[in-house]
């Protein structure tokens, strides 16, 4: 059952949000020791939250669009009294006071949040090695990464415990692991799902999104999550559309679909180039018309420019763990030795690796050499990807250059890990939509993911698109012997 | 030729915007007093997570002092973070403004009209407040200390950050400088700018010229909780200064804290450490933009300045400049002034009576006008009394004051006061006339010789008079009574 599917059969009382709520329990108690999707498990309050909603349902009340529908959300949204650690050792034992805005949405939609989900460290990793407790698998392959930095609700839907998960991406951290573990992604256009409450890694990237296996569910999550939050400056006011409106299309006749000219050289493993011309092929075939489009300076400069921006942003948003108010806090001798031994012990190497490149980018003397010259960069490339809208409705590209790696592979070079993210983080750079879908799988086994990229607001065009390849491919399955959730 | 050494100074003020919730959440500003931790959120604790939103009435109120300095307003500006670590800054970096202020240019007078020198001010920018350290030691230094607890109350609270040329050239014409920005930022309603609880604070920036008129080393100091530690602690450094150019010795380019207890600026020991705090667009907060139209709105809010208040008051109502000026330091005083003129008092003895009277009561109740009980209509319907005669000055006052303390309406107080006017009047008043002149025959004599030039004498037998009467006669009445017979 898609999340859709159940909010419906618990709506009409013929199954009971409990009932939901202990099946997935059982098979994340079944599978999640292999896969370790799951940071911290919320059990004993999802079963309570499930009475809730059954009590609503006898009440004739309605608990809303998500009614009953398990879900996990990844560990670097707050919730209220619930430890929040961002897969960091600084945070282990931190209990927020107040709901990031979308865990308030997703519950009084009825939601059931059934645990949080392992993470790249404050979300800086494409593999989910950089949790500081542990890493996770991929499920199809579990010698393999599920990518990063949200690999734990990427695994969690591609296990089937739960239809809809929500992640966030900064620079392809729903993106790149819904491709590694077969499920779809959404990054919404930034501005469309409310920031208030997720953990900040880089506030002008980052941005909440969910995971799901039908296109269906995508629609009804971003029904639920996209509202403008008072609380969030960066916020958009406008008016959302009805997600749902956007499916159900039975053709593609008029929409021109870009084909990126300068990502026809750029090293990508055979079976994503098949994949590719897979989906090209189906939406041909639905009436899509393919265009080319040119992004020279996105696919020189996107990389460097997203490792500069974001790691500054990084090094001022976690400055304010020092040890003097919440997290871990070192015995020191003095407020200079605490700074440095809480920090010293609570972030792990990929972390300090980027608060110090991004303190370097920002310093006097430097500013104007890399920080300046990014943001400058970052316009370019803004403006590459707003004129080949001009003339494509979307863009099809890979998600990631290869399939998934296996664990270990690229630890010890992080330039290697970085380049898992150069077809994703473009798009963060240009605050545009992104959408990874799964197009089949491997001789190996493993699922291969391509990614559709909107113009701003064009989250509905992605969703018409990803339709019309689902109704040929199919929906994804769950790893481990299909649906059981 | 070797020009004297002139002190060069600039001031920095970081003034407290009073407006009701913090510059960036909904977290009440009213910190002095409150019990500490208690005014916080996750916003303004910077809890992992947590966004801010700006308050659009401290931007009114920026703004508002922005025009009012005459400054030049931008339209498109936006926010930076200031990163450094420090306990009371909770989020590790401070939200303020650095390439793009709310507002540039204006100027602000000081010295008396003939002298006005007008200050002018290089930018204006708005940013948020840190909280506070409290340090265990006796002395509360932190040098001192075993622990230091932190109080977040105050963290986020809207300052505006007023910086002026280097243009001041004396201390007093810095205190004058503050001074008027403190008068200005009052009628605004902006803030209490008040130095003394730290919703007004001032750095200063001193360097003595060279003999060449070349600038000389920059010295910050700080720590100046009042105007007077202000101008105390600038003459002390500018005498520092040339003491130590007149020993040969170097100024080193430092921040001096003002010691107000030992009357000397105090250098930091050792290294200063060279601040990077590595200012970008803070991406939390979209760009400022204001509208013309908000602009103007906000023009025309403001109320008549008091240096304009002021000059209208010398030349509309007569008043001395000297009185004008104390009329004008408070908008609550003066707009009390203004509310006994409306009610017909006359302007001179209303702004005699202010000055004297209800600003004695003030000072003993250590109240504002805002808490006087007695609304400008009752004090002019008092002083009114006085100018036809009902009433004298002296018994004015013991009416006033009965009125004020013991809060009586006015007839409650004339009648305590056993002042009904006129009651001893006529007949009895002329009896009691002659009375008095009988006990006081070599004054009597004086007079009639033609002695009592000024008039003095005849004063002193009304007063006389008037003290026989226990004040229920009318002194005009006294005086023309007096008059008669002495003359005959």
């Amino acid at each position: 059952m898609n999340a859709a599917e159940m909010a419906k059969a618990v709506r009409e009382a013929k199954i009971s949000a409990v009932e939901i709520a202990e099946g997935a329990i059982g098979r994340i108690r079944l599978i999640d020791s292999d896969v370790r999707a799951l940071l911290t498990p919320l059990f004993e309050r999802a079963l309570e939250k499930a009475e809730e909603i059954d009590r609503k349902i006898e009440l004739k009340q309605d608990p809303g669009p998500l009614a009953g529908v398990p879900v996990i959300v990844k560990d670097n949204l707050c919730m209220r009294g619930q430890v929040t650690t961002c897969g960091s050792r600084m945070l282990e034992n931190w209990r927020p006071p107040y709901d990031a805005s979308v865990v308030r949405f997703l519950e009084e939609a009825g939601a059931v949040i059934l645990g949080k989900a392992n993470m790249d460290e404050f979300a800086m990793g494409s593999s989910t090695e950089n949790s500081a407790f542990f890493p996770t698998a991929n499920p199809w392959d579990l010698e393999r990464v599920p990518g990063g930095s949200s690999g734990g609700s990427a695994a969690a839907v591609a296990c089937g415990y739960v239809p809809l998960a929500l992640g966030s991406d900064t620079g392809g951290s729903i993106r790149q692991p819904a491709a590694f573990c077969g499920v779809y992604g959404l990054k919404p256009t930034y501005g469309l799902v409310s920031r208030f409450g997720l953990v900040a890694f880089a506030s002008s990237l980052d941005q909440v999104g969910p995971f799901a296996r039908s296109v269906e569910d995508l629609a009804l999550a971003m029904n639920v999550l996209s509202k403008p939050d008072p609380a969030d400056a960066t916020s958009s006011w406008r008016t959302r559309p009805d997600y749902a409106a956007f499916l159900g299309r039975e053709h593609l006749k008029g929409m021109k679909v870009g084909l990126v000219s300068e990502f026809e050289d750029y090293p990508v493993q055979s079976e994503i180039t098949e994949a590719l011309a897979r989906v090209e092929s189906i939406l041909r075939e639905a009436g899509a018309e393919f265009v080319p489009v040119s992004l020279p300076t996105t696919i020189e400069a996107g990389l460097p420019c997203y490792y500069i921006l974001a790691p500054a942003e990084a090094s001022s948003n976690l400055a304010r763990y020092d040890g003097v108010r919440y997290g871990l806090s070192a015995e020191a001798e003095s407020l200079m030795d605490l700074y440095m031994k809480t920090r010293g012990l609570g972030f792990g190497p990929e972390v300090k690796r980027r608060i110090l490149t991004g303190t370097y980018v920002l310093s006097s003397g430097y500013y104007d050499a890399y920080y300046l010259v990014a943001q400058k960069a970052r316009i370019r490339i803004s403006r590459e990807f707003r004129s080949a809208f001009e003339g494509a409705d979307m863009i099809l590209m890979p998600t990631t250059p290869t399939l998934p790696f296996r664990k270990g592979e690229h630890q010890d070079d992080p330039i290697q890990m970085y380049l898992s993210d150069v077809f994703t983080l473009p798009v963060n750079l240009a605050g545009l939509p992104g959408l990874s879908l799964n197009a089949g799988y491997s001789k190996s086994g493993l699922p291969v993911g391509v990614q559709f990229v909107g113009p701003k607001w064009g989250e509905g065009t992605l969703l018409a698109a990803a339709e019309a390849v689902e109704r040929v491919l199919g929906k994804p399955t769950c790893a481990f012997g299909g649906e059981k959730a | 030729m070797r020009k004297p050494r002139t002190p060069v100074i600039g001031l920095e003020i970081h003034v407290q915007m009073k407006t009701e919730s913090k510059l960036f959440c909904a977290c009440s500003t009213d910190y002095i007093g409150a019990v500490p931790n208690t005014n916080v959120c996750p916003v303004c604790l910077g809890l992992p997570g947590a966004l801010p939103v700006v308050n659009r009435k401290a931007i009114e109120y920026a703004v508002r002092t922005a025009l009012a300095l005459g400054a030049r307003i931008g339209l498109s500006t936006r926010f930076h973070r200031k990163n450094y670590f420090y306990p009371d800054l909770p989020k590790a970096y401070q939200i303020s403004q650095y390439d793009v202020p709310l507002a540039e240019g204006g100027r602000l007078p000081v010295g008396e009209e003939e002298k006005r020198k007008w200050i002018p001010i290089t930018r204006l920018h708005l940013e948020e407040d840190a909280g506070k350290l409290v340090h265990s030691a006796r002395d509360g230094r932190l040098g001192n200390s075993e622990y230091s607890l932190v109080d977040y109350n105050r963290g986020g609270v809207p300052l505006t950050e007023i910086v002026t040329e280097p243009e001041l050239s004396t201390p007093s014409e810095a205190r004058d400088f503050v001074s008027r920005l403190r008068q200005l930022v009052r009628f605004l309603g902006v803030s209490d700018g008040d130095m003394e609880k730290g919703s007004l604070r001032v750095d200063a920036n001193v360097s003595l010229t060279d003999p060449q008129g070349g600038l000389g080393t920059k010295v910050e100091i700080k720590n100046m909780n009042s105007l007077r530690s202000l101008e105390r602690a600038l003459e002390f450094e500018i005498a520092r200064q040339e003491l130590c150019l007149e020993r040969g010795e170097p100024i080193r380019q430092e921040t001096r804290h003002w010691d107000d207890g030992k009357g000397l600026t105090r250098g930091t020991r050792g290294k200063e450490e060279a601040h990077d705090y590595r200012y970008f667009p803070d991406p939390d907060l979209p760009p400022l933009v204001l509208s013309e139209a908000f602009v103007e709105e906000q023009r025309r809010l403001l109320p008549e300045l008091p240096w304009d208040l002021k000059e209208r008051f010398i030349l509309q109502l007569g008043l001395s400049s000297e009185d004008a000026s104390t009329l004008t330091e408070l908008p609550g005083i003066a707009r009390y002034f203004e509310g006994c003129v409306r009610e017909g008092a006359s302007p001179n003895r209303a702004a005699n009576w202010i000055r004297t009277e209800v600003m004695r009561f003030l000072n003993e109740k250590k109240t504002s006008i805002e808490n006087f009980p007695l609304s400008p209509e009752k004090l002019s319907r008092l002083l009114a009394r006085i100018d036809k005669g009902q009433l004298s000055t002296t018994l004015a006052k013991t009416v006033f004051e009965r009125m004020v303390t013991e809060n009586l309406d006015e007839d409650e107080a004339l009648e305590k006061a056993g002042a009904i006017a006129g009651k001893v009047s006529g007949d009895n008043l002329r009896e009691m006339v002659k009375k008095v002149l009988e006990k006081e025959g070599p004054t009597v004599e004086e007079i009639k010789s033609g002695r009592d030039s000024k008039g003095k004498k005849r004063s002193f037998l009304c007063g006389l008079v008037m003290r026989e009467s226990k004040g229920q006669a009318d002194p005009a009445e006294v005086a023309k009574v007096l008059e008669d017979i002495l003359d005959r």
